[in-house]
């Protein structure tokens, strides 16, 4: 069953626009949608007509509307993982490395994180409360690193347990031939080592993510109909399929929008394909959402929802 | 007077078989420790330019790694001369 609902492309194509319609339209046939933006500049409350934060916002009977604060979700993590440090390092060792918490909020991959954190918390804290939850997402690149993140992640977690593993077995021989070794007064037992515990932790919340991504999700690419988008589109669709993520479908927004002749790449051909007309007027109310015509991709979606 | 002997010479195995657990497990203790060391550097590695795994993943585990930073800082004070501590384990003069 594909209850998360992600809208991937270039930049520029249309994602808040058809997640924000698809969403509006879903909620409007009874189902309790959540629709969410993950984008660090946000614009899902101007299409929406309302102002958003990172909780969640009625913002129709069945739609509830929110803006993921990634600043804030860096800050909280890293003020967690600062006072369990102080919980358990001596004094005289938390002097020393307190300071480098202050630099990690700029660190490559902190902000990739703090998406994937945001996705888990939305999965396990609010969505058992909706029907569905639709991600407006970044674009490509930061998208692509989140989605990519459980699965390189989870590789590096798997050989940090293994030598974590050896570690363990190494103290459990010296102890046993031993036991009045200084190495004794360590963790010997896999139950009691929290290092090994938290690597364990790790690897659940990535697994379930992985799993979110590649089997519970309905991925959906947006093009225009220029070359550009398309080319993005089709590394995007490469970059998923190496990760074990398939895409369900492919938007065409903007249809019209030039008399250029334009041609659909046949290594897109193979998904379903829903096109959505230019809106000359551009979209600057809820109202204007409505006029999108998103009933055909609801249809396969919704369709699809109920073969699964 | 024998009872004062036999506790003398139960001090004198116990010591003898301790001297040879310690013996025994020497190599064990130096292998355990380049482990840890490893294991430290590969998770902060990205401090200093080792490939490593994404920093917060780093971070999450920072906080139950005291140990193993200890192993480190120790390491890296003997790092001047790996080839002395290998010879001191191993007993070569």
């Amino acid at each position: 069953m594909h209850d998360t609902v992600f809208f991937l492309g270039k930049g520029g194509v249309g994602k808040t626009t058809l997640s924000s319609a698809f969403a509006l339209a879903l909620a409007r046939r009874g189902k309790n949608v959540l629709v969410a933006s993950l984008d660090p500049a946000h614009n899902l409350g101007d299409a929406l007509e309302t102002t958003l934060n990172g909780r969640p916002k009625k913002v129709e009977p069945n739609l509830d509307a929110l803006e993921v604060n990634l600043a804030e979700w860096v800050d909280k993590y890293l003020e967690e993982s600062r006072e369990q440090l102080k919980a358990n390092y001596s004094y005289n060792m938390t002097l020393n490395l307190d300071s480098f918490f202050s630099i990690l909020k700029y660190s490559p991959g902190t902000e990739e994180y703090a998406v994937l954190w945001a996705i888990e918390d939305i999965h396990c804290r609010l969505a058992p409360s909706y029907d569905f939850v639709v991600f407006d997402t970044p674009p490509t690149a930061l998208s692509l690193r989140f989605l990519s993140l459980p699965a390189i992640s989870g590789l590096w977690v798997a050989e940090l347990t293994k030598l974590r593993e050896r570690i363990l077995k190494s103290r459990q021989t010296i102890v046993r031939l031993n036991p009045e070794s200084p190495v004794a007064a360590s963790c010997v037992d896999k139950n009691d080592d929290k290092v090994y515990g938290k690597l364990g932790s790790i690897r659940t919340r990535l697994k379930a993510l992985d799993t979110l991504f590649s089997k519970h999700s309905f991925l959906s690419v947006i093009v225009n109909p220029d070359d550009l988008s398309v080319f993005e589109a089709l590394r995007i669709k490469e970059e998923l399929l190496k990760l074990g993520i398939p895409l369900s479908a492919v938007c065409v927004n903007k249809q019209g929008v030039s008399d250029a002749e334009w041609k659909q790449t046949e290594e897109l051909s193979h998904l379903p394909q829903f096109v959505f007309d230019f809106c000359r007027d551009g979209i600057r109310s809820r109202k204007d959402l409505e006029t999108i015509g998103v009933e055909h991709l609801l249809h396969y979606f919704l369709d699809k929802q109920g073969k699964a | 007077m024998p009872a004062h002997f036999g506790h003398l010479l139960k001090k004198a195995m116990k010591t003898f078989s301790q001297v040879n657990r310690e013996k025994a497990t020497g190599m064990l203790d130096f292998e355990l420790k380049e482990l840890e060391n490893i294991f430290a550097l590969l998770i902060l590695g990205g401090f200093v330019g080792l490939p490593s795994p994404p920093s917060p993943i780093a971070v999450e585990l920072l906080p139950y790694m005291e140990k193993e930073l200890t192993v480190l800082l120790a390491r890296t004070d003997l790092s001047q001369d790996p080839l002395g501590v290998l010879m001191g384990m191993l007993e070569i003069d």
